[in-house]
C-alpha cells in the first residue's frame, strides 16, 4: 500500500484500520502521525456535530414542552402524540415525557433552565420582559453548560488516563504479528492473570507503567478490527463505565481484582469484546 | 421558510389541527419516531444549515416514514432508515424548490447563529468550518460521523463508488485540518475515483 492510498483510507475513515493499512502503519511513522492527527480531529468533529448549527435554540425547542411552558403538564393525550409527529418538535418531547437522555448530551443544562425561568416568569414570558428573561436564561444556560462540561470532562478520570496512555502508544493499533505465547504469558503473569483465549489473536502485548503499577497492555485482533485491553488490577470501579474520547470508544468493567478496560477506535461497539475478555481473564490469587 | 410544507393535509397521520387520521393512539412506531426526532432534526440541520428548512424536512420525513412504515421490518434499523429519508428529502427539497441560495456568511451573520452554550470556542470554529464545507463534502461527513453510515452505505446512497466517497471524506477532513494549523495532506488525486 502506498502512502497516498494509506492517507486516503485514513482521511476517509480515521477510525477504521484494515489489515493492509495496519501493515503499512507499522512501518510508516509519517502515516501513523497522520492517522493520530486525524483521529483527534475526528473526535472534535464528532463533538462539534452533536450541537446543531443553531446551537441551543434548536435543541432547546426540541426538548422543551409547550405544555410545561404553559403550566399545564400532563394534559397531552395519546392523540396528541400522533399529531405531534407531524407538528412542531416541542409537543413530541412533551408527549413522550421529556427528552430522551441519549439524544442531546450537552443540552440538559438548557432543559434545566427552562423550568427555572418558567416558574418565575411564566406569566411574563411573552410580554415586554422577554428580552430580559432571554438574557438571564442565556447566562444561566452558559453557566450550567460550563459547570456541566467542567464536571463531566473526564480529565481526571480513569477513562481519560487509559485513553491518554493508549495515545502514547499509537503503533500498538497497527501491530499485525501475533505475540508469542511465552511473551504473552510472562506479561500476564507479572500482573497476576492468565488468559483463557487463543493467543494468536493478541497482536501486541506490553507490560506498561500505569498509575504507578505495571499493567498488561494488549491489542487483540477481532473481526471488527483491533481492540485494546488494559488489565487494571489496582484500579477498582464501582460500575461499568462506557466512554468515548479522542476518537476511541471504550468500556471499563469491574473485575474480581480491579477492572478491565477495553477500547476500540472510532465508534465500534466493544461491549461484546469486553464480555469475552471478562470471561477469558483468570485472576491468580497468589499474585500481588 | 417555516410555513413551507411538502405534503398536503391529507396525510394518514394527522391533520395540522392535531386531529388524528388513520393512526392508532399510542402506536409504538409513533413513539419510536418521536424519540428519534431530535436526532433527525440535528442531522437535517447540518445538511440544510437552516433550522426552519430542517424542521420541514423532518416533518416530511416522518410523514413518508409513516406511510412506508410497513417497510420497516427491523425497528433497530429505524434510525438509519429515517436518516436516509431525511437525506433524500433534503435532496428532493432542493430539487423541487430550487431554493434561493444566500451566501453562507450572510446567512450565518444575519441569522446570528448563536454558539452552543459552552466555553469551547475551538469547537465553535470547527462548526463554522463544517458549515462552510461544500455540500458534496459536508454531506458524506455528516452521514458518516453523525449518522453512523459506513463508506459502502454512503456510496450506495449517494450513487458513488466507495473510492469516491473516501476521497470526499478525505478532502472534507483535509480542509478542516487547516483550521488546526495542520498541514493539509497532499491531495493529488486527479479525480474522486483515482487511487
Amino acid at each position: 500500500m502506498s502512502h497516498k492510498e494509506a492517507r486516503l483510507l485514513i482521511g476517509g475513515d480515521p477510525g477504521s484500520v484494515s489489515p493492509e493499512l495496519a501493515e503499512h502503519l507499522a512501518n510508516c511513522p509519517e502515516c501513523t502521525k497522520f492517522q493520530r492527527e486525524m483521529i483527534a480531529l475526528d473526535a472534535n468533529i464528532r463533538r462539534a456535530l452533536q450541537h446543531p448549527p443553531a446551537g441551543a435554540a434548536l435543541a432547546e425547542e426540541a426538548l422543551t414542552t409547550p405544555a410545561a411552558a404553559a403550566g399545564a403538564p400532563g394534559e397531552t393525550s395519546d392523540a396528541d402524540v400522533v399529531a405531534s409527529v407531524t407538528a412542531s418538535a416541542a409537543p413530541i418531547a412533551s408527549a413522550i415525557g421529556g427528552p430522551p437522555a441519549a439524544v442531546a448530551p450537552v443540552t440538559p443544562p438548557s432543559a434545566k433552565v427552562i423550568p427555572i425561568t418558567g416558574a418565575r416568569g411564566r406569566q411574563h414570558k411573552r410580554t415586554s420582559s422577554w428580552p430580559g428573561w432571554a438574557l438571564a436564561a442565556s447566562i444561566l444556560v452558559g453557566a450550567f453548560a460550563t459547570l456541566a462540561i467542567w464536571t463531566l470532562h473526564p480529565t481526571d478520570t480513569l477513562a481519560h488516563d487509559v485513553v491518554a496512555h493508549i495515545e502514547h502508544e499509537p503503533k500498538s493499533w497497527a501491530s499485525s504479528q501475533p505475540v508469542s505465547p511465552a511473551a504473552l504469558n510472562e506479561i500476564l503473569r507479572k500482573a497476576g492473570v492468565t488468559l483463557d483465549a487463543n493467543s494468536d489473536k493478541v497482536m501486541y502485548a506490553r507490560s506498561c507503567r500505569f498509575r504507578g503499577h505495571e499493567v498488561p497492555h494488549l491489542v487483540v485482533s477481532t473481526s471488527r478490527g483491533p481492540v485494546t485491553v488494559l488489565v487494571l488490577r489496582f484500579e477498582s470501579v464501582k460500575a461499568r463505565e462506557s466512554f468515548h474520547e479522542d476518537g476511541m470508544t471504550g468500556v471499563i468493567t469491574p473485575a474480581p481484582h480491579g477492572s478491565i478496560a477495553v477500547l476500540a477506535q472510532g465508534n465500534e461497539n466493544v461491549d461484546e469484546v469486553a464480555e469475552q475478555v471478562q470471561q477469558s481473564v483468570r485472576w491468580l490469587p497468589e499474585s500481588h | 421558510m417555516r410555513g413551507v410544507r411538502n405534503s398536503g393535509p391529507e396525510t394518514p397521520v394527522s391533520s395540522f389541527d392535531g386531529s388524528t387520521v388513520g393512526a392508532e393512539p399510542g402506536d409504538p412506531i409513533i413513539r419510536l419516531f418521536a424519540t428519534m426526532r431530535p436526532d433527525l432534526l440535528r442531522f437535517a440541520h447540518w445538511l440544510a444549515r437552516d433550522r426552519a428548512i430542517a424542521e420541514d424536512i423532518v416533518q416530511e420525513t416522518l410523514l413518508r416514514a409513516w406511510r412506508a412504515r410497513d417497510a420497516l421490518k427491523d425497528q433497530t434499523a429505524a434510525r438509519a432508515w429515517l436518516l436516509t429519508i431525511v437525506r433524500r428529502e433534503h435532496a428532493r427539497l432542493y430539487e423541487r424548490k430550487r431554493l434561493e441560495l444566500v451566501p453562507l456568511e450572510d446567512g450565518i451573520e444575519h441569522e446570528g447563529m448563536p454558539s452552543p452554550p459552552g466555553p469551547d470556542s475551538e469547537l465553535d470554529s470547527l462548526r463554522g468550518a463544517i458549515l462552510k464545507l461544500p455540500l458534496e463534502y459536508r454531506e458524506p461527513l455528516i452521514m458518516q460521523v453523525l449518522g453512523g453510515f459506513s463508506t459502502a452505505e454512503i456510496a450506495q446512497e449517494l450513487s458513488l463508488s466507495s473510492t469516491a466517497v473516501l476521497t470526499r471524506l478525505f478532502r472534507a477532513r483535509n480542509k478542516l485540518r487547516t483550521m488546526y494549523g495542520l498541514t493539509p495532506a497532499p491531495d493529488d488525486s486527479a479525480s474522486e475515483g483515482a487511487l
